[in-house]
C-alpha cells in the first residue's frame, strides 16, 4: 500500500538534508523538500522521483525570514498534505573566532538555527498532532555538550535545540508526538566542510562521518523514539569521557584539538564557494 | 588549427594528442619531462617543458594557439601530502584559465571525472542529478572545484566545456595499478583477480577511443558551460569479467572480495606505509568507492555532441588484443 502522509524537511537541497531526504524516500516516504531557491533542490526532487516511487513536492523558500515560515505553512495547509514527519534540519554552521565573524553571520544563524526550528515546529504541531503517530526530528550538535572555542554562537545555537526538544519531548508524548535531537559530530555536508574538517585535531578527524552514514541512524533513532542520537561508537565515546573527565583536562583537550582548525589557506578557497546558494552574506568580519 | 593540450603523457592526453596531430592540427604539448617515454611522438606535435603548476611555463605554449584541451591532473585516492590535488587539480586548472583567457583562447575542453558526480543510485545518474554522498577524498573534491573555476572562467569570457569519462580502457596504457587495463591484464595471464562483492556492483566502463573522439566532439558540438559524461556501458563486476574471459578463455579465478577484507588490506596498507614508506592506494576511510554503482548516462552526449561509444564486446577485444601484442612483444 503507497504512503499518503509526508515527511518535511528543511534545509534538503544539501549537506544533511539531502541525505535525509534520500534515507526517508528509500523507505518510501513521501517527502516535502524545503530550501533557499536555486537549481540544487529541483534537481534532487527530479532524481528521488526517478529513482524511487514516492511524491516530493518542493518548497523553495528562505526560512531565515519569518514571513517565509508563516508562508510555509499556509501553502502546506492550502494543499491539505498530511504531514507526520516534521524534520527541522535547516542551519547555518560556522567555525570562528568570535571578533572574526561578522554581524549578519550570527544573525542569520540564530534566525535559523532558533527561531526558524521554534516557528516551524509551533506552526505544523497541529497537523501532526492529527496524523499521529507522529515524529519530530530537531538537527542538534554534538558540539552542545562541549564548550568549544570558536563554536560560541553555533554551539549555543545548538544548545537551544537540544533543550527544547528534550522538553518538548515530555510535553507532547502522551499526544502521541515523538520528539528526537540528533547531535552529530563532525560531518563532511558541503565540499567547504571537507576542507575545514580536515584542519581538525587527529580525534576530530577520526570522528569525522559522512552525511549518508549519519542519516539512516537518524531516521531509525527517531523511530524508535529514541530521545537522544549519538551517531558513531566515537561521538559516543566522546560523551562517555564527557562524564568522567575532570574539567580542566577537557579544556585542555578541546582547545588543543580546535586551535588548528580553520579555513584552508593554501588551497584558494574561492574554487569552492562558502554557500552556493547563499552568496551575499559575508560570513567573516 | 593549433592546438594547446596538457596531461600529454597522461593516458587520456597522450592518445588525444597523437588523435589531433594525425588529423592535422598543429599540437603544442606540455609535457614535465621531455624524457619520459610516454611522449606522444608526431611530426605534428612540438613539445613544450613546463608544468600547470607554473603560469611563466605556460604561455610560450599556449600563445598563438586557437583553443586548449586541458588533460593534466594529479590522479589517485591517496597522496603523502594531500595538497598536491589542489596544487596541480585546482591552482594548475586556474593557471591554464588565466593563461587562455589572457591569450585569447576561443574554448577550452576540460577534462573532469564522473567521480566528481559520485555514486548512483537505481538508475544511471545524468550530469544534472545531485550528488548523493559527501566530498571525502581530495581527489574528487579538487576536481568539483576546478570544475567551478571553469564555469567562472566561462562567464568570463572564456567558453569552457567540461567532459566526464568513465572508467577508462583500452590500448595504451597499462602500467598504473587503478587501470582496469592492468587487471584485465592480469586476469587473462591467469592471475587470480579480486573483485568487490557482491559482484553484481555496478559501474560504467569507457573505452579509449571513444574518450579521445568525446573530447574533439565536445570541442567542435560543446555547447560552453555545459558538461558531458562520456561513457560506455553500464556493467556489474561480474558481467564485465564474464566478458573478459569469453573474449580471451582466460582461466583465472575471481574472487568476489567483501568490503571489511579490502578495509583489513587497506589497514595494511597503511601500516606499510608507516613501516616502509610504501606507497597507499586507498585508505580504509576511501575503500567503499570500489563497493557502491556507477551507472552513468551519456545521453547528453549522445544527443547534442554526437557521441557513439562502441560496445563493451568490441572495447574489450581491442584491449584484449592490445594486451596480449604487448605480452608477446
Amino acid at each position: 500500500m503507497r504512503n499518503t502522509t509526508y515527511t518535511l524537511i528543511t534545509g534538503a537541497s544539501e549537506g544533511f538534508g539531502k541525505s535525509l531526504a534520500l534515507e526517508c524516500a528509500s523507505r518510501k516516504m513521501n517527502l516535502v523538500l524545503v530550501a533557499l531557491p536555486g537549481p540544487e533542490l529541483i534537481c534532487l526532487a527530479d532524481f528521488i522521483k526517478r529513482n524511487y516511487a514516492v511524491a516530493v513536492i518542493t518548497f523553495e523558500k528562505d526560512l531565515s525570514i519569518e514571513e517565509n515560515c508563516f508562508g510555509l505553512f499556509k501553502e502546506m495547509e492550502a494543499l491539505q498534505l498530511p504531514v507526520n514527519m516534521l524534520i527541522n534540519n535547516a542551519g547555518i554552521g560556522s567555525t570562528l573566532r568570535f571578533d572574526e565573524g561578522s554581524l549578519q553571520l550570527y544573525q542569520l544563524q540564530i534566525k535559523l538555527n532558533v527561531l526558524a526550528t521554534t516557528l516551524i515546529t509551533r506552526l505544523f504541531i497541529g497537523m501532526l498532532s492529527k496524523n499521529v503517530p507522529s515524529y519530530i526530528l530537531n538537527v542538534g550538535s554534538l558540539s552542545s555538550f562541549f564548550f568549544l572555542p570558536k563554536k560560541q554562537v553555533y554551539g549555543g545555537t545548538k544548545s537551544y535545540i537540544y533543550f527544547f526538544s528534550k522538553s518538548l519531548r515530555q510535553e507532547i508524548a502522551a499526544a502521541g508526538i515523538g520528539v528526537s535531537v540528533i547531535c552529530p559530530g563532525g560531518m563532511n555536508t558541503n565540499p567547504l566542510q571537507y576542507l575545514l574538517n580536515k584542519t581538525a585535531g587527529y580525534i576530530g578527524r577520526l570522528s569525522l562521518m559522512n552525511p549518508e552514514e549519519v542519516a539512516p541512524i537518524a531516521i531509525n533513532g527517531l523511530l524508535k523514539g529514541k530521545e537522544v542520537i549519538i551517531p558513531g561508537r566515537l561521538n559516543r565515546c566522546f560523551m562517555l569521557l564527557d562524564k568522567i573527565l575532570p574539567s580542566f583536562l577537557k579544556k585542555m583537550i578541546t582547545s588543543h584539538q580546535m586551535k588548528k582548525m580553520k579555513p584552508p589557506a593554501t588551497v584558494n578557497t574561492a574554487a569552492v564557494e562558502l554557500n552556493p546558494l547563499r552568496p551575499s552574506i559575508p560570513l567573516s568580519a | 588549427m593549433k592546438i594547446f593540450i596538457t596531461g600529454a603523457t597522461g593516458y587520456v592526453g597522450h592518445q588525444l594528442a597523437l588523435a589531433l596531430a594525425q588529423q592535422g592540427n598543429c599540437v603544442h604539448a606540455l609535457v614535465r619531462n621531455p624524457g619520459s617515454d610516454r611522449i606522444p611522438r608526431h611530426d605534428n606535435i612540438k613539445l613544450f617543458v613546463g608544468d600547470v603548476t607554473n603560469r611563466n611555463t605556460l604561455t610560450p605554449a599556449i600563445s598563438g594557439c586557437d583553443v586548449v584541451y586541458h588533460t593534466a591532473a594529479f590522479v589517485g585516492l591517496w597522496a603523502k601530502e594531500a595538497a598536491i590535488f589542489y596544487e596541480v587539480n585546482v591552482e594548475g586548472t586556474r593557471n591554464v584559465l588565466e593563461t587562455a583567457l589572457e591569450q585569447g583562447i576561443k574554448k577550452i575542453v576540460y577534462t573532469s571525472s564522473c567521480g566528481v558526480m559520485g555514486p548512483s543510485l537505481h538508475e544511471p545518474r545524468s550530469e544534472s542529478d545531485p550528488r548523493i554522498t559527501g566530498f571525502d577524498n581530495d581527489y574528487e573534491l579538487s576536481k568539483f572545484m576546478a570544475e567551478n573555476l571553469v564555469k567562472e572562467f566561462n562567464q568570463r569570457g572564456l567558453p569552457g566545456i567540461i567532459v566526464c569519462p568513465s572508467k577508462v580502457f583500452g590500448p595504451g596504457n597499462d602500467e598504473h595499478t587503478f587501470t582496469l587495463n592492468k587487471v584485465i591484464k592480469n586476469f587473462i595471464r591467469g592471475r587470480i583477480t579480486f573483485i568487490p562483492g557482491p559482484g553484481r556492483i555496478v559501474a560504467n566502463y569507457c573505452f579509449i577511443n571513444d574518450v579521445v573522439q568525446g573530447h574533439i566532439l565536445a570541442m567542435h558540438n560543446g555547447i560552453a558551460g555545459e558538461k558531458y559524461i562520456l561513457g560506455g556501458e553500464n556493467v556489474s563486476y561480474l558481467n564485465l569479467f564474464k566478458a573478459i574471459r569469453l573474449l580471451s578463455g582466460t582461466k583465472a579465478m575471481l574472487v568476489e572480495t567483501p568490503i571489511s577484507l579490502v578495509k583489513i588490506w587497506a589497514g595494511l596498507q597503511w601500516l606499510l606505509n608507516k613501516i616502509s614508506n610504501k606507497k597507499i592506494l586507498y585508505t580504509t576511510k576511501n575503500v567503499h568507492h570500489f563497493f557502491c554503482n556507477k551507472a552513468y548516462s551519456s545521453k547528453k552526449a549522445i544527443h547534442q555532441l554526437g557521441y557513439r561509444p562502441v560496445s563493451l564486446e568490441e572495447g574489450l577485444l581491442q584491449t584484449i588484443q592490445f594486451l596480449n601484442k604487448k605480452c608477446h612483444a
